[in-house]
């Protein structure tokens, strides 16, 4: 189960980086977030962590439903483009995506073989990492950088599930609580400006 | 009870900021000041002081780090009073700008004090967001760009820093558990560690992060471009509080990797620091603006200390660290008035200054402007001694004697060229242009004495032994 949650997560991930349309990429987004809680909540019960089961909850609740729904809410509000075109073209990205996997799982190696997680797992984490920079780099607009960050924590997410079975409970509010500090200031930069986003 | 008296200034700030009157601008500033009662109790109890369990820790270095800190933020909040009368701002940026220095402060607490890798990260992630809206309250569209900028960057970087923290904890996980987040508890079990390689890792990912954060090499110019874009008080901010809430992460995580491979750390961070100086120097010799300039500087001086730190040379480091973060916020808020005539009127600028207060400004400023590029008796002088004189000592235990003095002379080399700049731009301050007045207020004064006055502090015999007691 594991195993498909970890493969959705990344097949999302790069189903973001093809997408042009802010509402559609807000939507892969969720998924992504979807699947990371699940497989939070998931592991959880494997190796018996409360703290994982409620950090996975707590994921699903404010990764996957709270913050789609204000990106949109704002998206809505302050009128930002929808029309996102990434600028590497998609025949670039079908060699370059695959080429970046690769090369993950080659780099990762070493590190994943220390590990007592399945070496797999941890390929695929370092691999988001790199395909969120990807999804940050191709958008000249700033809501697509936007989902491309908050992306780039749930690629971090991952890393700390699949390395460590998951960080202290303390630390996992304190990223969350980061991350609701981000949605505020995003909203004020997208509120006091006349400036086109 | 010390908690409460740490939390104060920012809860209080926070709620006074709402309040919707003229005298507010006066008052903020006011509460500012009881940021200096914790530091008076922290002072006063025995190190290593549990203040929340094993989650924050005052040591020495903490302690050093915050009295620093604290000291900068009265003087940026006192400058802050007359920020009006340099720059178009409005009465409701104000106390926006000090919702979020609260909050700021919060973060700062948490970074600076912590003994946990994980709520290291969360503070300093707390600071930097809301030093974003900071650089917002400047209301043009350089200012939000560049908001957005800072935002997109510095979220990069300090999610690298997080990558690097969740490698180091995996590697240490299998031994100390829960507690592979601790410094203290990484510090004394590091070398029961059955992965050294992924802590290693871990920290050169770590130590990425924070570089990025710094602007060092090749993040170079994003950094100065945001500092361009805002009103001074926030470069102010940055290079005093923000810069050494990331420099204390650097200290502690590179004084654990120091113990199991000493040579492969000073290597990644002589590498790293030589590129930076280097690359800043010729940028500082094309400067052509005050902020611009001390932005570049600030990089310079960062790198300094990050080599002197990982060459063994700690009290060296702690001086040169306390030294800057009193100096470049000095000259930051300065350039309020330098800059008054337009960004680009340097020459003159320290010309037509009437009165006491205009005195005493262009002769803070221009013995500051000297003491940042080492002009004895400051106190980056002999903190730069002592650096230097650390690496040739270390060096004396290795076969690269030779290369280390040639390293050193080509640095002293890069660091001449700054040097000749700065006594450049000194010069045509002084002398050069026409002779335009300035106005100077006296919060800015008061805000210049107190910095003044606590790096003249930094050489007093005590001071010196206490830092060398840190180390």
């Amino acid at each position: 189960m594991d195993n498909f949650l970890i493969g959705l997560f990344l097949a999302t991930l790069i189903i973001s980086i093809f997408t042009a349309r802010l509402y559609r990429l807000i939507f892969w987004y969720f998924v992504n977030s979807l699947m990371l809680g699940l497989l939070a909540v998931f592991i959880g019960i494997k190796v018996h962590d409360n703290a994982l089961i409620v950090s996975g909850v707590i994921t699903l609740v404010l990764k996957a439903l709270i913050i789609p729904y204000v990106l949109k809410y704002l998206s809505n509000k302050f009128h930002l483009q929808r029309q996102i075109t990434p600028n590497i073209k998609v025949h670039y990205s079908v060699i370059l995506i695959p080429a970046i996997l690769v090369f993950t799982f080659f780099i990762a190696e070493p590190i994943s073989h220390m590990l007592q997680a399945n070496p797999n797992d941890i390929s695929i984490s370092i691999s988001s990492l790199f395909l969120t920079l990807i999804l940050m780099m191709e958008h000249n607009h700033v809501a697509p950088k936007i989902i491309g960050f908050l992306t780039l924590d749930n690629a971090l997410f991952l890393l700390g599930i699949t390395a460590t079975n998951g960080m202290p409970m303390l630390v996992e509010l304190g990223v969350f609580f980061d991350i609701l500090m981000a949605i505020v200031i995003i909203n004020l930069l997208f509120k006091d400006t006349g400036v086109k986003a | 009870m010390i908690i409460f008296f740490l939390l104060l200034p920012a809860i209080l700030m926070f709620i006074v900021s709402f309040v919707k009157t003229d005298k507010i601008a006066n008052l903020l500033p006011l509460i500012s000041f009881t940021i200096i009662i914790p530091n008076i109790m922290l002072f006063k109890l025995p190190y290593p002081y549990h203040l929340v369990g094993n989650y924050l820790i005052v040591d020495k270095l903490g302690d050093y780090v915050f009295l620093v800190s604290s000291v900068v933020s009265i003087g940026v909040s006192l400058a802050l009073m007359t920020l009006h009368k340099h720059v178009n701002i409005k009465k409701r940026a104000y106390n926006r700008f000090y919702r979020f220095f609260a909050l700021f402060w919060l973060g700062l607490i948490l970074s600076t004090l912590s003994n946990n890798m994980g709520i290291y990260w969360v503070g300093l992630e707390f600071a930097t967001l809301s030093t974003v809206y900071m650089i917002k309250i400047n209301y043009t569209s350089t200012a939000h760009k560049e908001a957005w900028n800072y935002m997109i960057v510095d979220t990069i970087a300090i999610s690298i820093i997080l990558f690097g923290i969740i490698l180091i904890y995996a590697s240490a996980k299998p031994l100390l558990g829960d507690n592979a987040m601790n410094f203290n508890a990484l510090l004394a079990h590091i070398k029961e560690i059955k992965m050294p390689f992924l802590f290693e890792i871990g920290f050169a990912i770590t130590t990425v992060g924070m570089f990025i954060k710094l602007g060092m090499f090749p993040m170079n110019l994003w950094l100065a471009d945001i500092e361009r874009a805002s009103f001074y008080p926030v470069p102010a901010l940055f290079s005093g509080i923000l810069e050494s809430a990331v420099m204390i992460g650097f200290f502690r995580f590179s004084k654990i990797v120091m113990q199991i491979d000493f040579t492969q750390l000073f290597g990644f961070v002589f590498i790293y620091s030589f590129l930076t100086i280097f690359i800043v120097a010729f940028l500082i010799y094309r400067a052509k603006d005050f902020i611009r300039l001390f932005s570049f500087s600030g990089i310079e001086h960062m790198a300094l200390i990050a080599l002197f730190w990982v060459s063994g040379g700690t009290f060296a480091a702690l001086l040169h660290f306390g030294a800057h973060a009193f100096l470049k916020p000095s000259l930051f808020l300065s350039t309020g008035v330098l800059e008054s005539k337009g960004k680009y009127h340097i020459a003159g600028a320290l010309r037509g200054y009437k009165g006491i207060k205009g005195k005493i400004f262009w002769f803070i400023v221009g013995l500051f402007l000297l003491a940042i590029v080492s002009v004895p008796p400051s106190p980056m002088f002999f903190s730069e001694i002592y650096g230097f004189g650390a690496m040739i000592n270390m060096a004396k235990h290795t076969h690269h004697m030779l290369a280390m003095i040639a390293a050193i002379a080509f640095l002293l080399i890069l660091l001449s060229i700054i040097f000749y700049r700065f006594t450049a731009i000194y010069q045509s301050m002084k002398y050069g242009g026409t002779q335009e007045e300035k106005k100077v207020y006296s919060s800015e004064i008061i805000a210049l004495v107190i910095l003044a006055v606590s790096l003249a502090l930094l050489l007093l015999p005590q001071s010196m032994q206490y830092l060398r007691s840190i180390s």
